[in-house]
């Protein structure tokens, strides 16, 4: 890899800045050989966690061109069906692990694969991200489904807890040693297997081309079904091995993954032994600050944020074109979206208006007024609406993936506790939003010059690097203080957080601010993001500022998220760091894409979906429905890869047809049942709809009527 | 003599719709046919509905009398059909000995495949470490045709083998393809340079909207081809 001196610049001053931080933060414990070597090997260990987690990332990636944010997930599902196997029903140990790595984990790849991966072949790389992400989801939740409660759960060390040997002073366990033992073999292992073997080479030459692996008599769907079972196997692995360190609970064990994101990132997604050199890097950093330095106060988590400072440094610092990204940040769709006219917006707004007044005030016949409890399910209903809101213009429209608005959010409700919390002033949201907006351009440095996947990991690092280091201070959130934000003063009224009147004003709210969106897509501005999204390049060319572009639309979906956040905080009352997680972000980011990132409807549509999850389970009341919160948004999003166009879309089209002056809708479903056709004539790059009439009348009309033989009969498909 | 390869009344295109006509074609052993048209006359079509990449919706696809319809493409690659397809047949980020690996799932040993490939074409030797993304035009066009050279095929097709190279690289291309139909080997060429393939083929084909329009010698279609190309 040849770096640029930009490069060097930054490694260095990565380098210094540590340097810099360790002496500020010195601890004053000696450094002795003892000190050092109990740090050395326990920091090995944990790098050998992190590189067999990461292998495994870097082996999906290579062989499929997938990178599984479920990776972590699904090492957590295995390593509970051991605990189960292992622990719960006492089988032994090597049968247990046996069945778990070598039978149930590569058959759950292989119908992964059969049943999501192959569907995602050739779709944007948005959609990708989304239903990995969904899937991490689904694990958790089955996770937490099947194993109800996070407590009272102990997997066990290989060789017990006590025993092994003395190694600088320190006692290595066999455990310790079997993990350090399997990172450093799978690295081997791994690299011989992809580069030196044949179905190594061919799980990669999938990757570039399925058709021309198949013209070479391999089987490119026997090579998927393998290197999806190999994925979850090695997941597994890491699962396993990782359960009696981390502890048995889900959100542990799925997390300790996302660390190692870091880890796989230092090896550009494809090099093992750069892999393990990160991993290395991390493991021990993380115990050099255990082991010598102090961190103050709400700093206190320095350790474990180092993942994610290192992640984002990585993905930083990496020449751009070294990074290697398949596929595309998010290909332009083959069908032109129609761009709302004010008018609809500005209607739909009010018809929202006027359903959420009626329902909650009882007045809609059959429907009891909403309770308290309802109302509160309300706002929390229109309070993510408004939150999801600020990924439309920036995911939607300008194509940058963010999985942070929640960290934006927080951030918001933070600044409006400062500013407004005791007297709960209106100004004070506005506020709130002005001040999250820089935040949001801090965020779209990285979004310069990274796409895709690699946006999607720095903006994850940046959320986790929020939830560990900003939330946890006390200056910002002091939860033991007590400060309560007060009631919304509006216009001379106090609005209850948890009433009717702040439901109407979210809702009035969230009207205004789709009309307002639609206005500035609609605006000479608003069409530079549509272009930037599709088709970068292309957009420089005609003299857009990429830089200026994407750090407005940054800034302004940050300040919409703050709004939302502000408006969160009122509704709590009271805030703790607990409630802007990177975990707890990632279904709003997902709701939304399943309803159609593109649309502001769907913001409303993943708002809904966001308590009707919470209302089916206390309706239904059924145990195995625990953790439906999580389950729920996991499978809508990887439902997506039956309909990528989002729920929003459908409903659109269907409904769209029945209001009276939408004349374009009723000829645009006359003239798709009738052709049915549009989607596959659009593999051959023509975006019309496509009959034998129409190439007919278009031969006639170049002139080239008599290359069709007379004899021919005319196919006509009718409808048109 | 039964025919390596014959097309009966042969229709196949994209989503239902058909972009070839019913084309009839035979191709003998040891027969090289070059098939000439222009753009949008069907030409990849035909090959990748040989090569199974396409299923026909209308009439067979027989090779040495086996109708094989349907049959997918690595069946059809590891029973003989060795398909160069157009813009560079190579896996570019796969190094060259890593793509000729991935000619072994044909039978033949990779030391077999390796030696052959490197005597054919030296300079892939050289590279043998580089990845074939990193490869030129002409580097890379020997590296697909290399595939063809060392894994002793029944039929082979080309797509466009001419397609962005130099007019030195085309014939040293064509020179190989020479030896190769001296051996015997029976091959189907598409090309729009009719000049560049016209030397070595024994028959050419003219194709124009799907439809055969032309059947003859060589030199015989040449002339005719100037009409053709003008959509006359």
């Amino acid at each position: 890899m040849k770096l640029s001196p930009a490069n060097y610049a930054a490694i260095a001053l990565t380098v210094a800045g540590a340097i810099a931080l360790s002496a500020l933060n010195w601890s004053g414990r000696p450094v002795s050989v003892a000190t050092v070597g109990s740090m050395l090997v326990v920091g090995v260990t944990l790098g050998s966690i992190y590189a067999v987690s990461a292998s495994g990332l870097v082996v999906v990636y290579t062989t499929t061109g997938v990178f599984n944010f479920a990776q972590g997930a699904m090492g957590m599902y295995w390593a509970f069906v051991y605990w189960e196997l292992r622990f719960n029903r006492n089988w032994p140990a090597p049968i247990a692990i046996g069945l778990v790595v070598l039978v149930m984990a590569p058959l759950g790849g292989v119908v992964l694969d059969r049943l999501v991966m192959r569907r995602l072949r050739g779709t944007p790389l948005v959609l990708q991200l989304m239903v990995t992400v969904g899937l991490m989801l689904g694990f958790m939740g089955l996770a937490a489904t099947q194993w109800k409660g996070d407590r009272g759960r102990n997997a066990q060390p290989f060789f017990g807890r006590t025993g092994g040997f003395e190694l600088l002073g320190v006692n290595v366990t066999w455990h310790r040693f079997t993990t350090i033992c399997v990172a450093v073999l799978l690295a081997v292992l791994l690299r011989l297997l992809l580069h030196r073997s044949r179905i190594g080479v061919a799980m990669r030459a999938v990757v570039d081309s399925r058709s021309l692996t198949s013209l070479t008599g391999a089987n490119p769907e026997i090579i998927s079904g393998l290197a999806w079972a190999l994925g979850s196997s090695l997941a597994a692995v890491a699962g396993i091995l990782i359960a009696p360190e981390s502890g048995l609970v889900v959100e542990l064990l799925t997390l300790v993954v996302v660390d190692a994101f870091a880890a796989a990132a230092v090896g550009r997604l494809r090099s093992f032994p750069l892999t393990f050199l990160g991993a290395m890097v991390l493991g021990i950093g993380q115990q050099f600050i255990r082991s010598f330095l102090d961190f103050p106060g709400g700093f206190s988590n320095a350790d474990r944020a180092l993942p994610t400072i290192l992640l984002f440094v990585v993905v930083l610092a990496l020449p751009q074109a070294k990074l290697h990204i398949r596929g595309t940040a998010a290909a332009a769709s083959t069908r032109i979206r129609r761009i709302t006219p004010l008018s609809d917006a500005a209607l739909g707004g009010l018809a929202l208006i006027v359903v959420i007044v009626s329902w909650s005030g009882g007045l809609v016949p059959f429907v009891d007024e909403w309770t308290g409890t309802g109302v509160n399910r309300g706002v929390t209903m229109m309070i993510t609406a408004i939150i999801m809101l600020s990924l439309v213009p920036l995911t939607g429209w300008a194509g940058q993936v963010n999985f942070a608005p929640l960290a934006f959010a927080g951030f918001g409700a933070v600044m409006f506790l400062k500013v407004a919390g005791d007297s709960g002033q209106a100004w004070g949201l506005v506020m709130a939003a002005l001040l999250t907006a820089p935040v949001g351009a801090l965020m779209a440095l990285p979004a310069v010059r990274l796409q895709g996947l690699y946006l999607a990991l720095a903006s994850m690092a940046f959320a986790r690097g929020f939830e560990l280091l900003f939330f946890t201070q006390s200056s910002v959130i002091d939860s033991g203080a007590g400060e309560r934000i007060a009631s919304l003063h509006f216009a001379g009224w106090q609005l209850d957080g948890r009433g009717r009147g702040y439901l109407i004003f979210l809702t009035i709210v969230f009207a205004a601010g789709v009309v307002g969106l639609i206005a500035l897509k609609r605006s000479r501005y608003g069409r530079r993001w549509m272009a930037i999204h599709d088709s970068e390049a292309a957009a420089a060319t005609l003299g857009i500022s990429l830089v200026e572009t994407k750090v407005i639309v940054f800034g302004i979906s940050a300040a919409i998220a703050g709004f939302g956040g502000a408006l969160f905080g009122i509704q709590q009352a009271t805030l703790n760091p607990s409630q802007f997680t990177l975990l707890l972000g990632l279904p709003i980011v997902l709701l939304l894409v399943v309803g159609g990132v593109a649309y502001p409807a769907a913001a409303l549509f993943g708002g809904v979906n966001t308590i009707l999850f919470i209302v089916i389970k206390e309706r239904l009341g059924w145990s195995w429905l625990s953790a439906l919160e999580i389950l729920g948004p996991g499978l809508m999003a990887v439902a997506m890869v039956v309909n990528t166009r989002g729920a929003v879309t459908d409903m659109g089209r269907a409904f769209s047809p029945l209001l009276p002056w939408r004349h374009d809708a009723r000829d645009q479903f006359r003239l798709e049942h009738a052709t049915e056709r549009e989607d596959e004539v659009g593999e051959l790059g023509l975006g019309r709809p496509f009959t034998r009439d129409h190439v007919n009348d278009l031969d006639r009309q170049l002139g080239i009527v008599d290359l069709i033989p007379a004899s021919r009969p005319t196919e006509s498909r009718g409808g048109l | 003599m039964t025919p390596v390869l014959e097309l009966r009344d042969l229709r196949a295109g994209y989503g239902g719709i058909d972009v070839i006509h019913g084309i009839d074609l035979r191709i003998v052993s040891g027969e090289v046919v070059a098939l000439l048209g222009p753009n949008g006359a069907g030409k990849t079509t035909t090959l990748a509905t040989i090569s199974g990449q396409i299923s026909p919706s209308g009439g067979t696809v027989s090779l040495m009398g086996h109708n094989v319809n349907g049959a997918r493409p690595d069946r059809l690659a590891r029973a003989g059909v060795c398909l160069v397809p157009e813009g560079r047949g190579v896996f570019p980020n796969l190094t060259v000995r890593e793509n000729l690996i991935m000619s072994t799932y044909t039978g033949v040993s990779i030391a077999s495949i390796e030696e052959r490939a490197y005597e054919l074409f030296p300079r892939l030797g050289e590279r043998r470490g580089q990845t074939a993304g990193t490869l030129s035009g002409g580097e890379q066009q020997m590296l697909a045709m290399s595939r063809a050279m060392t894994t002793d095929p029944a039929l082979l097709l080309l797509d466009e083998l001419s397609m962005g190279l130099a007019p030195m690289i085309v014939a040293e291309l064509y020179e190989r393809v020479g030896e190769l139909a001296q051996k015997g080997l029976s091959i189907l060429i598409v090309e729009q340079f009719a000049q560049a393939v016209l030397g070595v083929a024994d028959r050419a084909v003219v194709m124009v909207n799907g439809e055969i329009r032309t059947v003859g010698a060589p030199a015989e279609v040449s002339r005719q081809l100037a009409e053709a190309y003008l959509g006359g």
